[in-house]
């Protein structure tokens, strides 16, 4: 039994477990709407009933600005279809439309590795992609991690190791450690080392992070036996 | 002092406090990317905000002529400060700076908010409008380079009185662009004849950027409260909490009672040090209730780059006798007084406190020039406390280069003792932490740029020594919870990085015989408890305040499990099954029992025991509101001495390339008692690595013709990655001589230094490179390049 599921002395299970943060990123991922729902004008707020309704609203009323796209993407396994301007970010477009906010937008240009997502298996910077060129693509996010029960040790191993403190940059190192994992089962420190330096921790955490990934992996081995 | 006024401050054994590897009781919601930051906000129908921020470091807008972004499909409001309802705002946050408008049109340094807000349907619309608007400006000289605005003839930049009191002291006196702050004690001249020897050296500080993680920001909306009366209430998400100070700042500025306030905001990123209130997080409610809509309003990362530390050039002359000791210290600096509204910590609030006044010398001069400035705001920080400290390691280090002697013997000499200046007494705590030192860096003392490594660069090493401080005065408002058998530890949190809630958890687990998880932490709001006040300080200080309402709690569930033994509450109707067994307690008294593994026992009989929940069937609630006493550290600012703290630093500098390599640091502290090992040894890292970055990296670069900083994002400003970080030896010791929860001591910033890797690289190379030594500047040193 992990240490945060004991049963304390009251026969009562504390609340601020794994299972809870899993049951909350498995439901941000089911509240992602499947198909655009709203027609909104980003321009004037104004509603349509459907994209072709919009279209024409732009040519008669903002016929200098650019009309909005629908792009189809996979998020974490769930297809859905999400209406955007064509200069939105991949990390903007999470956030405002599919409402996953765990890629975190700190430096806003590729440097720090906060807003990391795995895109057909390849780790990438959501700040600087932008969505209309991730068409179809399968896209996992950290919620899509920590819903994933076979993630669990790795959650675990960041929690119990601190491998966060003020906790903003967590999502995108788990993300990036959980790339790592995909390629090499049993990373080395240096190897850890190697492929999370483009992820910037300001609260010095950097030594947690090989110890948390490499135990998890042990963890995941033995499980996988 | 330690832990002697509570109960059980002397606790010897622990079950759960020191424990490492207690997850913290937030982190797996921040691990699965749940926990919603400021800037992760969006609220359907929301608009969205932003400033205008100044193009120029030093500018007064004459004219504005808003029409045009007006007219801007999508854009829904535009307010200047020439709006009434601009006017009558007032920042109810922390600040050390005297009020000042709001929102004028004075710019004091590029990229202040200045003058205008635009509301529109997006941000895109938002740039689009600012970029729209018609601006006169009228620009005015600027400093940015301190050594120039310091001149007599130099234009003056702030003729009004705007230099922040100091937090120890009187306001200082201003002439030009400059405050005057001297401080003297003894006859420093004295000193001086008395001296065998006399050094002067040079030892220069760079700005550092806070850079807190995650920008920030607010979103505002009013809705309608069927609970609190008439009119509408506020709901506000990430604002950031500042004890009672500023709690529930904005929505004290917008005249709301506590009540019809919604003020989340529990996630806060890094705030190390940092808790002003940035006008994003203060402007939302006001352009929420103008659009009777939701408003979003967010630094971006460019406009997060404040200062942590602001620039400043000491000259110190010391003096001293053949065998090291110090007898006169004149120390004249010259620092960055910033924009206004910045904090005096840096400046002239550091001249009260140490470190001049941790050695035997009483011969001490200090004087500090002020220099009004356009490079940036200082908010509220203490990250190097105080800022100058490494000027005595410096001085530490030239003795001993000097006399051909250890640092650390020269250390010890000059330390006085617990008591005062006069003290000759060593200190136990400063003892234990150098001789742990020496055998964990395995010591070996060599002079500068006399040891070279095997693969031909030069080894150089450092040694540092800081009080382990803990100065946090407050008051903490602590109360917990017995509710269907189970213990809550209701709080406002916050979530900050430091895991302050989880230390106190762990304390109320330790007092009322619990484990760790079996202390439910009940995240609210409106609860008044903030284990927050400073870094560990606060956190020191706030355990020790719940300890005793632990202790409350537990005679209370005691006394509560007697009454109930001899009045079995009565069986309520549905309630079924045979009667329960009469109360093994019957007949005792609350003193009688005592409390383990979530069950209440006789001491006399331990084998005879029932769950908490069982005996005692009530809800039962304790509260306690006080602190600790006042510290050794808060009461003698450096003249009074408890818990210390050493660190060591060894390089390898290339004298081809002039590339410098952290080997190790290592840091010995007395931390009176390790609460939460995992988060403090976390914390070490931390603070060696911001020491890492401003000694190696970290910079603010200006145009200094236009006063722009040209380096505000994360490409051009360097912090360290995983792969420049090296190993961060450590050991900590409980002396239990803080005066904290179980004598425990806070270590806050005080490792934070700005010196340690330079004098190291000295050590190595036998010349002073300014920080960051960045490899050219560091051949430049050796001549060459």
């Amino acid at each position: 039994m992990h240490n945060n599921e004991k049963i304390n002395g009251s026969g009562k299970r504390t609340s601020f477990t794994h299972a809870t943060a899993q049951a909350q990123a498995a439901g941000s991922i089911e509240a992602i709407p499947a198909t655009v729902k709203d027609f909104r004008c980003p321009v004037c707020s104004k509603d349509f009933s459907g994209y072709p309704e919009l279209k024409q609203h732009y040519t008669e009323d903002h016929p200098d600005a650019v009309i909005p796209v629908t792009v189809s993407l996979n998020i974490n396994g769930k297809d859905c279809e999400v209406l955007i301007e064509p200069h939105w970010t991949l990390q903007r477009t999470l956030q405002f439309r599919l409402g996953l906010t765990g890629s975190k937008l700190m430096c806003d240009r590729g440097v720090c590795g906060s807003c990391t997502v795995i895109m057909d298996g390849r780790s990438v910077l959501s700040c600087s992609i932008l969505a209309v060129e991730c068409e179809g693509k399968n896209i996992q996010t950290i919620e899509g991690i920590a819903a994933n029960p076979k993630w669990k040790p790795l959650v675990d191993a960041y929690c119990k190791w601190d491998a966060m403190q003020c906790g903003y940059c967590t999502p995108g190192f788990l993300v990036s450690a959980k790339s790592i994992l995909d390629k090499n089962p049993h990373p080395t420190d240096e190897e850890i080392k190697e492929a999370l330096a483009g992820n910037i921790c300001i609260c010095g955490t950097y030594p947690r992070h090989s110890t948390a990934i490499m135990e998890a992996a042990s963890i995941m081995a033995k499980e996988g036996e | 002092m330690a832990d002697l006024e509570g109960v059980n401050g002397q606790r010897e054994e622990f079950r759960v406090v020191g424990k490492p590897n207690l997850p913290g009781r937030l982190s797996y919601a921040l691990a699965a990317g749940i926990a919603k930051f400021g800037i992760d906000y969006a609220v359907p129908g929301m608009l969205h905000a932003k400033f205008l921020r100044s193009p120029y470091a030093n500018a007064k807008i004459i004219s504005i002529n808003t029409d045009k972004a007006r007219s801007i499909p999508g854009v829904a409001d535009i307010v200047t400060w020439e709006d009434e309802d601009i006017k009558k705002l007032v920042s109810e946050g922390e600040s050390f700076a005297p009020k000042e408008p709001w929102l004028d049109n004075i710019a004091d340094h590029e990229g202040v908010e200045v003058g205008v807000i635009v509301v529109a349907e997006n941000e895109d619309i938002c740039e689009k409008a600012l970029k729209e608007l018609d601006i006169e400006w009228e620009i005015l000289p600027h400093i940015v380079d301190i050594q120039t605005g310091r001149k007599p003839d130099f234009p003056v930049i702030r003729p009004e009185e705007r230099m922040a009191s100091s937090m120890f002291g009187p306001p200082v006196p201003k002439t030009g662009n400059v405050h005057f702050s001297t401080l003297e004690q003894g006859d420093v001249e004295s000193g001086f004849k008395e001296a065998d020897y006399i050094i002067e050296y040079d030892l220069n500080m760079p700005a550092f950027a806070s850079h807190m993680p995650n920008p920030s920001g607010s979103v505002a909306w009013w809705f309608d409260d069927p609970y609190h009366g008439g009119g509408k209430s506020l709901h506000l998400e990430g604002v950031a909490w500042r004890t009672d100070l500023a709690k529930d700042a904005v929505g004290r500025m917008y005249k709301m009672p506590p009540e019809k306030v919604i003020h989340r905001g529990i996630f806060q990123g890094g705030k190390y040090c940092d808790w002003g209130l940035r006008k994003s997080q203060e402007i939302t409610p006001l352009l929420a209730r103008r659009t009777g809509r939701p408003v979003r309003c967010m630094n971006t990362r460019k406009d997060t780059f404040d200062f942590l530390i602001n620039q400043r050039f000491i000259h110190m002359k010391v003096g001293f006798k053949d065998n090291g000791l110090i007898t006169a210290i004149d120390d004249y600096s010259i620092a960055d007084g910033g924009a206004r509204g910045s904090s005096s910590f840096g400046t002239s609030g550091d001249q009260h406190y140490g470190p001049y006044f941790t050695t035997k010398c009483l011969n001490i001069k200090q004087k500090m020039e002020v220099v009004d400035s356009n490079r940036g705001k200082m908010y509220v920080s203490g990250q190097h406390c105080p800022f100058n400290w490494d000027s005595i390691t410096m001085a530490i280090y030239l003795i001993a280069e000097k006399l051909g002697k250890d640092p650390i013997n020269i250390a010890r000499l000059n330390l006085h003792g617990p008591v005062s200046q006069e003290d000759p007494e060593p200190v136990p705590s400063f003892e234990a932490c150098i001789e742990t030192g020496k055998e964990m860096m395995s010591w070996d003392w060599h002079s500068a740029g006399s040891k070279k490594l095997p693969d031909g660069r030069m080894h150089g090493a450092s040694f540092r020594y800081q009080m382990s401080p803990r100065h946090s005065g407050a008051t903490y408002n602590t109360k917990l919870e017995l509710r269907n058998g189970i213990v809550h530890m209701p709080t406002q949190g916050p979530c900050t990085g430091i895991f302050a809630v989880e230390a106190n958890a762990m304390v109320v687990a330790e007092e009322l015989g619990l484990e760790y998880e079996d202390v439910i932490v009940d995240f609210d709001y409106r609860e008044p408890f903030f284990p927050v006040g400073g870094g560990s300080d606060g956190t020191t200080a706030s355990a020790w305040v719940m300890k005793e309402c632990a202790h409350i709690l537990k005679k209370n569930i005691l006394k509560a499990a007697i009454d109930e033994a001899e009045n079995p509450p009565a069986r309520s109707m549905f309630e079924f099954g045979p009667p329960e067994d009469p109360s093994p307690f019957k007949g005792l008294k609350p003193e009688d029992l005592d409390m383990e593994k979530g069950k209440i026992f006789i001491k006399a009989d331990p084998d005879k025991s029932v769950p908490v929940p069982k005996a005692v069937k009530k809800n039962i609630f304790a509260t306690y509101s006080g602190r600790p006493p006042l510290s050794i550290w808060s009461q003698g600012m450096g003249k009074m001495l408890d818990t210390m703290n050493t660190a060591y630093c060894e390089v390898a500098v290339d004298t081809e390339t002039g590339e410098v390599e952290i080997l190790r640091f290592g840091v010995v502290a007395d931390t009176g008692k390790v609460i939460r090992r995992t988060s403090l040894e976390s914390q070490i890292d931390q603070v060696m690595y911001f020491s890492q970055g401003c000694q190696l990296l970290e910079d603010f670069v200006y145009d200094q013709r236009t006063g722009v900083k040209l380096n505000t994002n994360m490409f051009d400003y360097k912090k360290p990655t995983i792969k420049d970080v090296p190993h961060v030896e450590r050991d900590f010791l409980e002396s239990r001589a803080g005066n904290a929860v179980y004598g425990a001591s806070g270590i806050s910033h005080s490792l934070a230094n700005t010196h340690a890797v330079i004098i190291a690289i000295h050590n190595a190379i036998g010349v002073w490179v300014d920080p960051p030594a960045t490899p050219d500047k560091v051949l430049k040193a050796l001549g060459k390049a």
